[in-house]
């Protein structure tokens, strides 16, 4: 299955407004997404609660991970998405 | 030992849980919460403007009926302490076409409001707990509810 390994660039981590935004993306794809963290605990990236729970911090390693036809673009849209800071107020 | 993310029940004072609110907008729900946080001694009024900058940027909404209106980066600031609240809408709010019955406010220094958020979300994704909660009459019901799990990991 495609995936990417992504640093966490938002200065606060995948908090509230990142995670919404990433989530909000994941599920815009249409595809299965999963978001696991580097201590192995995975969850559907479009489930704002669920990307939430995993309290990822600012230079957490992340993976990204989806099948289907557009997955590679999909993934390197999400990647994108984790490697800007979000939190640019 | 790894640090241990804070307790929700200890952020949490017993006059900060409100079961039986109402609003007539989303607006006003989020006022609410942000009065329950002033009243809890945790921010100034100044912070419940940065609560409405945040909504406004991205919705605090989450599923399961519940948001959890806070500040952004720069309301920091207006916070004295860490804390919690926890209203009930028993008639549910309109927010942005999401129906809100329960809102959490959350007040945090630095990056305090990771582990909250993180722990919050943990327990809102039981559909069971999140509907007790959408439920819930009593105070220590809530504090029940937001008993963090016995093994951590």
């Amino acid at each position: 299955m495609p995936e990417r390994t992504v640093t966490i660039a938002s200065s606060v981590g995948l908090h509230a407004r990142p995670a919404s935004l990433f989530s909000q993306a994941a599920g815009k794809t249409g595809a299965k997404v999963t978001l696991t963290t580097s201590a192995g605990k995975s969850v559907n990236a479009a489930s704002i609660l669920g990307v939430l729970s995993l309290g990822i911090n600012h230079g957490d390693e992340v993976v990204i991970a989806t099948d289907g036809d557009n997955a590679d673009a999909a993934l390197d849209e999400l990647a994108a998405l984790l490697e800007t800071d979000l939190d640019k107020d | 030992m790894s640090e241990q993310a804070p307790e929700l029940t200890a952020l949490l004072a017993e006059s900060s849980i409100r079961l039986d609110q109402s609003a007539a907008s989303r607006d006003e729900a989020i006022r609410a919460t942000g009065q329950a946080l002033v009243e809890a001694g945790a921010i100034d009024e100044g912070y419940i403007d940065a609560m409405f900058e945040r909504e406004n940027s991205v919705s605090t909404y989450v599923g399961e009926g519940v948001a959890i209106p806070h500040g952004t980066l720069a309301g920091k600031d207006s916070v004295k302490s860490d804390a919690l609240v926890v209203l009930r809408f028993p008639t549910p709010v309109d927010w942005d076409g999401n129906e809100v019955s329960v809102t959490v406010g959350i007040a945090a220094k630095g990056n305090g409001h990771i582990a909250i958020l993180s722990q919050l979300a943990s327990i809102l994704m039981d559909p069971d707990k999140a509907a007790a909660l959408r439920g819930a009459t009593t105070s220590a019901e809530v504090y029940e509810l937001l008993q963090s799990d016995e093994d951590d990991d």
